[in-house]
């Protein structure tokens, strides 16, 4: 997405430095009358400073909140760094291993990653259908559109809330429901699972419909002409989305996929707020607990901030591990799709 | 496509600007009430926030305070549970900004806010000595002798028990016979068994954690020795676990973890018959009751007497107006006011001169079937041999010791695995 | 895929606009109990007439004015400052030449990677040294530009303007400042907008953060909330009723530029 620009930029480049004074570029020259030297070179400067004085302000302002932080972080995180008592010596990586050797650090992967995995899969397919029932001649689009990106606006804090006063393991309307068809009730604040398809379907209920959005634009991007030259050839409906649409829109899933890789691992409020246990830190054995919630309650609970930061940085190579198997993995999957 | 973009803006500009208005209207409400802003103006009242949690029973009391004082006005600021509270605090402590003015401090944790003293104001006033129980008093000192926070309630523990629920199960219901089934934890435990023989889906106590706690106020050294090392595995400690772990397989514990959801919904279930009852927890089980006739209180705890929670209010140094501060939390401690706070919410007070007034002493509840509750809560202090030694880690081991129990009794460990467990948590403490 | 939809297409987007509503529908519903009925866990699907007092409860519970004057004040300005430093910066990126363009656009978009969490314990130590933990302004400062903000002006406005636009103007004689006033600034708007909307959003329902820099009584409304929700007298009546309350203003903004909100989210996502 970003390399045919540099190559332009370069291009121009090339053409307008040789020509004297050639600041503004091209043919201006022909028709303007011939510039003062001091305008000249306030026109120069003007074009070779500009630029930096526009990407200036969001740079500096970048490098203090998102760049410093980045490498204080790694800073704090060799250091002994209590909450309240400030900097301590430097430990080198034993906090990492500190937190490595801590089963909770293990654990809360985990969960972070079922919950993720959980919420995502059926969440972009489902999405994905939804986008393809709207992606017709449906009579009042904009209404329809705009139904299912409702939730969206919704808080996770008030979703986790909403969704918790239903997930009652002993009073909770859904263990009702269950109950009428005859299932007994499910832990849902106990058991492991449970408690993380609790917490995927507050995640889906309000980005399915987001997600089902983006898919749509990337549909309605396909040469429709790739449609009637298949029906033409006598593919069914369901045939056309899979071998034409979906691989069509190989691009944006993998930009939805890798968007929501870097949302879900680092999901707080929704199991915080799941969470009855005084302590909130993801049940009574950490059945629901992620690591951006151990972030929290190793520098804010336990109140030791060297942990925390090596545990944001644990985060973050997770991550990074994450988006890059996710575009491997979708580009194989896209590429088999486009070959049948 | 120009003519729709255009259209297009023109309504993001609209929705803007009506957001826009909103937000100055906003601010401008929340600043013309007056009470919303901090600090003082020139020529303006003094406002001194009052950090709580749980209940305190102030509401009356800052009413009366605020109608009676034009250069100093109260405001409370409520935070739910007291382990909030405490990650607010301690985050705004270390952030050396953003506490309130006053904040309220639970009995348990007063030895860890002790190692920072520094943060607070010492109250010392030697006009206020003696106002206290020596040990609630000794428990706001810090080893130089500073006053770092005064007391405001002790929390006596006595059962409250479901009259209604008794009586079905075929238990006496009078609150004199009652008394006599419980006078040791085997009691208890025993007449637990013949209640939920009786009545199966309703449990003998609301939750495991709070009966834990409950039987923890009874242990001179729960977590730590005198020196304040951490040492869990005491065979004091070992047997309180076992008993609230076996008692799950008995089926007398509800099994859901206190102050959570569904806790609080099984006080309009009939989830429970019996909890371990300090002061302060008559205002709960009646804000958490509504609807629900039938609760009574006895003059008994098993095992003795034991107290369980009651606060302090400190004034952090970090605050601008630390002088106003001290002198609205002198005043909200003041016997007559804790009086009155008892009479709010059954916070049991912590002075001597509160605990004497006929105000307390004469108390009747009517929601707990007219129970002279304070009689009973007075003699339930009387009754208290052991203060616990509570260590600078004390609330933390707390947490973690909770979070053991919960385990077996949402069946996710066996007792073993969980304790072993508690262990490991209590190292990570560091 | 044009054809004409169906009954069964029909069918199935009611079930989703409801599904949609149905958890909001919820909310109104417990608020609108009595405190005893809404702890059943099982309530009638008809509203409660006690909605109202519920709310008034809530507002005396949570400074709710204050923490919706901050949300309002925090979500504007953020959504101010990211609109005008991303676009000043992402037209740098799309339209100007000069050196280093390509390096420093890999970098910004290399740091949308980077989760908010992993800044948030030097933010903390920054914040506290300042002397601004506790304030709104802890929670504005991280947010002022984002990396996500240059990406997305920058990829609209690669074609949204000219080249030879840019050219006229120069040749006009215009300075280079003068010609992303007149050019570039009218030609962002729509970009501007949803990028507006989106920050407003974003920053509007960010919960980590806040709860670690703001006190109770100085909250925004995703903290208030949690405060709402942790009290240890649970009144799921009270507390759902503050929800919806809270939910409000977005759903207002969602009436008003709903329509925004899609064409936003289908535009970016060519883009993107």
């Amino acid at each position: 997405m970003s390399t045919h620009l540099p190559a332009r930029g370069g291009d121009t480049e090339q053409v307008s430095s040789p020509r004297p004074g050639g600041a503004t570029g091209g043919s201006g020259l022909l028709l303007l009358p011939q510039p003062k030297p001091w305008r000249q070179r306030a026109s120069r400067l003007d074009v070779t400073l500009s630029p930096y004085l526009y990407i200036a302000p969001f740079f500096i302002l970048f490098l203090v909140i998102g760049m410093f932080p980045l490498g204080y972080t790694a800073w704090v995180s060799v250091h002994d760094w209590s909450l309240l008592g400030g900097k301590g010596e430097f430990v080198g990586l034993d906090n990492y291993r500190k937190v490595l050797d801590n089963p909770y650090f293990t654990k809360q992967l985990v969960n972070t990653i079922s919950i993720f995995v959980i919420s995502s899969i059926p969440q972009i397919l489902v999405a994905l259908a939804l986008a393809g029932l709207l992606d017709t001649q449906l009579r009042g689009r904009t209404t329809w559109r705009m139904s299912i990106l409702l939730p969206f606006v919704v808080s996770p804090v008030a979703v986790a809330i909403i969704f918790g006063s239903l997930y009652g393991d002993r009073y909770g309307l859904v263990n009702e429901v269950l109950g009428m068809v005859g299932i007994d009730p499910v832990a849902w604040h106990t058991n492991r699972l449970a408690s993380h398809v609790a917490i995927a379907t507050m995640v889906n209920w309000r980005w399915t419909g987001y997600n089902a959005l983006i898919f749509l634009a990337a549909m309605q991007a396909v040469p429709r002409d790739l449609y009637e030259s298949a029906s033409i050839d006598g593919a069914s409906r369901v045939r056309q989305f899979t071998s034409i649409t979906v691989p069509m829109i190989r691009p944006t899933m993998i930009f939805i996929i890798i968007t929501s890789t870097i949302g879900g691992l680092q999901i707080f409020a929704e199991p915080r707020l799941f969470d009855g246990t005084t302590a909130r830190n993801g049940g009574s054995d950490r059945q629901f607990g992620t690591i951006t919630m151990l972030i929290y309650d190793f520098g804010w609970q336990l109140r030791d901030l060297g942990r925390a930061s090596a545990t944001a940085w644990l985060l973050f190579l997770v991550i990074c591990v994450f988006a890059v198997v996710n575009f491997l993995l979708i580009r194989r999957l896209g590429a088999q799709g486009g070959e049948r | 496509m120009q003519t729709s973009k255009t259209l297009k803006t023109r309504r993001v500009r609209l929705a803007s600007s009506a957001l826009m208005a909103l937000t100055l209207a906003c601010t401008a409400a929340a600043c013309g009430g007056g009470s919303d802003s901090d600090g003082s103006s020139a020529d303006g009242p003094t406002t001194i926030s009052v950090a709580t949690f749980n209940e305190f029973g102030y509401e009356d009391l800052i009413d009366e305070w605020n109608a009676s004082n034009d250069d100093i006005q109260i405001k409370q600021v409520k935070v739910g549970t007291w382990d909030d509270a405490k990650a607010n605090l301690y985050t705004k402590l270390a952030a050396g900004s953003g506490l309130s003015d006053i904040e309220a401090i639970e009995g348990d944790a007063m030895p860890a806010i002790m190692a920072e003293s520094d943060a607070f104001v010492d109250l010392s006033d030697p006009d206020l000595d003696g106002r206290w129980l020596d040990w609630k008093a000794a428990a706001g000192t810090n080893a130089d002798g500073q006053v770092i926070g005064y007391g405001t309630d002790v929390g006596p523990e006595s059962i409250c028990y479901r009259a209604d629920l008794f009586k079905k199960a075929g238990l006496p219901t009078d609150r004199a016979e009652v008394a006599t089934l419980m006078g040791t934890w085997d009691d208890y435990f025993a007449a637990g068994d013949e209640f939920v023989a009786a009545m199966p889906d309703t449990a003998w106590y609301d939750s495991s954690g709070g009966l834990a706690q409950a039987m923890l106020n009874q242990v001179a050294n729960p977590f730590e020795a005198d020196d304040a090392t951490v040492d869990v595995e005491n065979p004091e400690l070992e047997a309180v676990y076992a008993d609230v772990t076996d008692n799950v397989k008995r089926g007398l514990s509800s099994r859901i973890p206190q102050w959570s959801d569904d806790w609080t919904a099984q006080f309009s279930n009939d989830g429970f018959a019996t909890m371990a009852c300090p002061g302060w927890m008559m205002g709960i089980i009646e804000g958490n009751s509504e609807g629900v006739d039938g609760w009574d209180i006895a003059n008994v705890f098993p095992g003795g007497g034991g107290n369980w929670g009651g606060s302090f209010l400190t004034v952090p140094a970090q605050g601008d107006h630390v002088e106003a501060a001290q002198e609205v939390a002198a005043w909200l401690t003041a016997p007559e006011q804790q009086a009155k706070a008892f009479a709010a919410v059954g916070a049991f007070p912590s002075q001597l001169e509160a605990q004497d007034s006929p105000e307390v002493n004469e108390a009747v509840n009517a929601f707990f079937n007219d129970a002279p509750i304070g009689e009973i809560t007075a003699e339930r202090a009387a009754a208290i041999t052991v203060q616990p030694f509570k260590g600078p880690k004390y609330s933390d081991i707390l947490s973690a010791f909770q979070a053991a129990i919960l385990r077996v009794d949402d069946g996710s460990q066996d007792p073993g695995d969980s304790w072993d467990q508690f262990l490991t948590d209590v190292d990570a403490l560091g | 895929m044009s054809r004409r939809p169906g009954f069964l297409v029909y069918g199935l987007l009611i079930a989703f606009a409801l599904g949609s509503a149905a958890p909001l529908y919820w909310s109104f519903l417990l608020g609108s109990q009595t405190k005893q009925v809404a702890a059943q866990g099982t309530p009638p699907l008809i509203p409660g007439g006690h909605f109202l007092a519920n709310a008034q409860r809530a507002l005396d519970s949570i400074p709710f004015w204050k923490a919706l004057a901050n949300s309002m004040m925090v979500s504007t300005i953020t959504a101010c400052s990211v609109v005008f430093f991303c676009t000043l910066a992402g037209y740098a990126f799309a339209k100007l030449r000069f050196r280093g363009n390509g390096p420093l656009m890999v970098v910004v978009i290399a740091t949308m990677a980077v989760p908010t969490q992993l800044g948030v314990v030097p933010l903390f130590i920054l914040m506290s040294k300042l002397g601004w933990a506790g304030s709104i302004w802890s929670v504005v400062i991280p947010w002022l530009v984002t990396a996500f903000g240059v990406f997305f002006m920058r990829q609209y406005l690669l074609d949204a303007v000219p080249d030879e636009l840019i050219e006229a103007a120069r040749m006009d004689g215009c300075s280079q400042i003068r010609v992303f006033w007149t050019v570039a600034v009218p030609a962002a708007r729509p970009a501007a907008a949803i990028l507006w909307l989106f920050t407003f959003m974003q920053v509007w329902t960010d919960f980590f953060w806040p709860l670690i820099a703001l006190p109770p009584d100085n909250p925004t409304i995703q903290v208030a909330l949690n405060q709402l929700q942790s009290g240890y007298f649970k009144d799921f009546s009270l507390v759902l009723a503050g929800t919806t309350l809270a939910t409000i203003p977005l759903l207002v903004l969602f009436v008003v530029a709903g329509r925004q909100l899609v064409a936003g989210i289908m535009q970016g996502a060519v883009k993107g």
